[in-house]
């Protein structure tokens, strides 16, 4: 029964990873632009990123050990000092973009501008995490998460061209516009492979103290519940691809995106895709601010557990606090959440190898993982993903900035 | 026993089996007479700063001077006092004894708990540790 | 001596940033003259609330009016300058116009100005096309 529960940790996992503001706003934008061509980015981010929290769950169960203990016990302060640094920026960059995602579905609700909800979400956010326990932002997360299923419905109603639409599964040079076909592929891969999603979820397999026994259900949560976030990122691209793209609107603004469903969802369009924002970058928020502070706590020895209340994991609390407080300052000075998402996403790409090239050294380490090691396709698969986007990242984003 | 691999940055557990930190660095005795052979675990800022270029550990030696339970010290811990060393190691002193703590500790009392809801009317510290 | 070089590496890397061409500038016309359009609709059909419309529709018209100003100061375009200009003054006066009318709830005049709006859609998209090289 409760391997069953732990499905839970599956979904939001993926709800709150994937589906968060940074694999919206790219999705959206390579369905306006380039219609359903973009499609095989999702899919092969999903696809690397089923394997890569595999193994983090793997790694976990087997070793007893989270992501960030093992790293910094098999390579040494010294270089786990550059991995964190290069991560942990990134993803406080991402961290401030998914409080401005919460702040602008407000936005479109209330007509009250973002600046001035930065506070009041920091400190709800904050709140969850100094009151909750793992297992609460679990699964109140998993159930808020799923409104964002009205994308699929929405792209229903939509009626694609589904042979269409399958075609874009398939990678095609585009016509024109080449820089920035790729610099979107590259947010895609960005946005779907997001790092702190592995530390997020080999911690919680640590607090529900799996073992080997978990193996199997491992392979099912990452394989059902990161396909479902990549399902939902699918719909929305299809669901820009013909409510957006046909009117010729490129999207810049996320008012521009809050149009998505109100034509396939007439009645509740409109407010089923700020509920849905809110809920999945308000998951993505507790993810990313607990990825962080998992991984000052776990590489350097404190206390850590969600479970723990603040006094007890003093310097956890700590970090978490200042992270979240810290967030909020970008957004009350107005800078604008879409324009730090789309930079995140791209910055993501091209620090993978950082975070990923380490932990498949981890993953084939007799010491950790005995026979429970990685095989060639685990290896191969991740390896080729991890190669492509920085490739692509190196050529897109600096074309990107130089095309304006 | 292999130091680097066995010893260094592994995280430590007391008598009690409660987590306090991990081995920072080490420090060994060299003379002509004898083997070179650890005598202390040392934990602390200023001895992963240092690991990393001397400026950092100038800056964390600065910052224990002046910030949380002023130190001049990093904590060392005598290793005579290791009981075994396997996936972690384990000692046979108390945390709250060695000072490796002093930081939880500190930042428990002085921040976390004066603000509601952190849940220390439930526990006294020292029994944690 | 290397902070100075990457200081300037910097400078050189972001003057490099080209603005966008007239092509691009007439797309992203286009595209936020297409936002309020279907702003408009989706209001006139009850499916998205008077605050966000009306913001949007403000939104437009101010990203629209800082577009128009760039790509009309530029060097002399392959088109007709005058023509774009007053048709892009008139769908901003439409625009701004539609925004007014939701205060007011008037839908009869919101949905004349949405006509309007729609038309002048169409002359600058062939107006775009102009501009575009001959196939």
């Amino acid at each position: 029964m409760k391997k069953i529960l732990q499905l839970t940790l599956g979904i939001i996992t993926s709800v709150g990873g994937f589906l968060e503001i940074g694999s919206v706003v790219t999705a959206v934008q390579a369905g306006a632009a380039f219609g359903y061509q973009l499609l095989w980015a999702i899919l092969l981010g999903t696809v690397c990123l089923i394997f890569l929290v595999e193994m983090s769950g793997r790694l976990s169960a087997v070793s007893k050990h989270t992501i960030v203990d093992a790293m910094r016990e098999r390579f040494g302060f010294p270089f786990f000092s550059i991995v964190t640094l290069g991560i942990v920026i990134v993803a406080f960059m991402v961290l401030v973009a998914e409080l401005g995602g919460i702040g602008l579905s407000l936005q479109i609700l209330t007509g009250i501008g973002f600046p001035w909800w930065a506070i009041p979400i920091s400190l709800v956010v904050w709140l969850l995490m100094w009151k909750g326990t793992f297992s609460l932002i679990e699964n109140v997360g998993s159930l808020l998460g799923l409104v964002t299923i009205s994308f699929v419905v929405a792209a229903v109603e939509l009626n694609p061209d589904w042979s269409s639409a399958a075609h874009g599964l398939l990678p095609t040079a585009s016509g024109d516009q080449k820089a920035k076909y790729g610099f979107i592929a590259v947010s895609i891969l960005g946005a779907s492979i997001s790092p702190y999603l592995m530390y997020f979820y080999s911690s919680g397999a640590i607090e529900g103290e799996w073992d080997e026994t978990y193996l199997a259900m491992n392979r099912i949560i990452s394989g059902f519940g990161m396909s479902f976030g990549g399902l939902l990122s699918m719909a929305v691209l299809i669901c820009a691809a013909l409510a957006l793209q046909p009117r010729g609107i490129d999207v810049d603004k996320f008012e521009q995106v809050a149009l998505l469903m109100t034509t396939a969802l007439p009645k509740w369009g409109f407010f089923l895709f700020a509920a849905s924002m809110l809920f999945a970058c308000l998951g993505a928020a507790l993810e990313i601010s607990l990825a962080i502070s998992y991984f000052f706590a776990q590489g350097f020895g404190w206390n850590w557990s969600e479970d723990l209340s603040p006094s007890r994991d003093a310097r956890f609390a700590f970090t978490y606090t200042i992270i979240i407080l810290l967030a909020a300052v970008p957004l009350l000075f107005g800078v604008d959440p879409i324009k730090v998402t789309m930079m995140s996403m791209a910055l993501t790409s091209a620090t993978l190898p950082l975070a990923i090239v380490p932990f498949l050294f981890l993953m084939n380490d007799p010491i950790y993982l005995g026979k429970h090691r990685n095989g060639w396709i685990s290896n191969s698969v991740v390896a080729i993903i991890i190669l492509i986007s920085f490739v692509l990242a190196v050529i897109s984003i600096p074309l990107e900035i130089m095309g304006g | 026993m292999h130091l680097v691999r066995d010893v260094l940055d592994k995280k430590l557990l007391d008598r009690e089996d409660e987590e306090m930190g991990r081995v920072d660095g080490l420090v060994m005795q060299v003379s002509e007479r004898s083997q070179p052979r650890i005598t202390h675990i040392e934990i602390g800022g200023s001895t992963l700063g240092a690991r990393l270029h001397p400026v950092f550990e100038r800056l964390a030696r600065r910052m224990a001077r002046v910030w949380g339970p002023k130190r001049h010290e990093p904590v060392r811990i005598a290793w005579s006092h290791v009981k075994s060393a396997g996936k972690e190691i384990r000692l046979d002193v108390e945390a709250k004894d060695t000072g490796a703590v002093a930081w939880e500790i500190w930042i428990a009392r002085h921040i976390i708990e004066r603000i509601p809801g952190s849940g220390n009317e439930e526990i006294d510290d020292a029994d944690q540790y | 001596m290397r902070t100075k070089r990457l200081l300037a590496l910097s400078i050189v890397l972001i003057a490099a940033c080209k603005s966008p061409t007239p092509d691009e500038q007439m797309d992203s016309i286009q595209s936020w003259l297409a936002t309020a359009g279907l702003v408009g609709e989706a209001w006139l059909r009850h499916t998205t609330p008077d605050t966000y419309s009306r913001q949007t529709l403000e939104l437009s018209h101010e990203t629209l009016l800082q577009i128009s100003s760039d790509l009309l100061k530029s060097p002399p375009l392959p088109l007709d300058s005058t023509t774009l200009d007053s048709v892009l003054t008139r769908s901003r006066g439409h625009i701004d116009q539609m925004a007014r009318l939701i205060e007011a709830r008037d839908v009869p005049d919101f949905a004349r100005q949405l006509d309007s709006l729609r038309a002048d859609q169409k002359t600058v998209h062939a107006l775009a096309d102009s501009l575009k090289p001959k196939q």
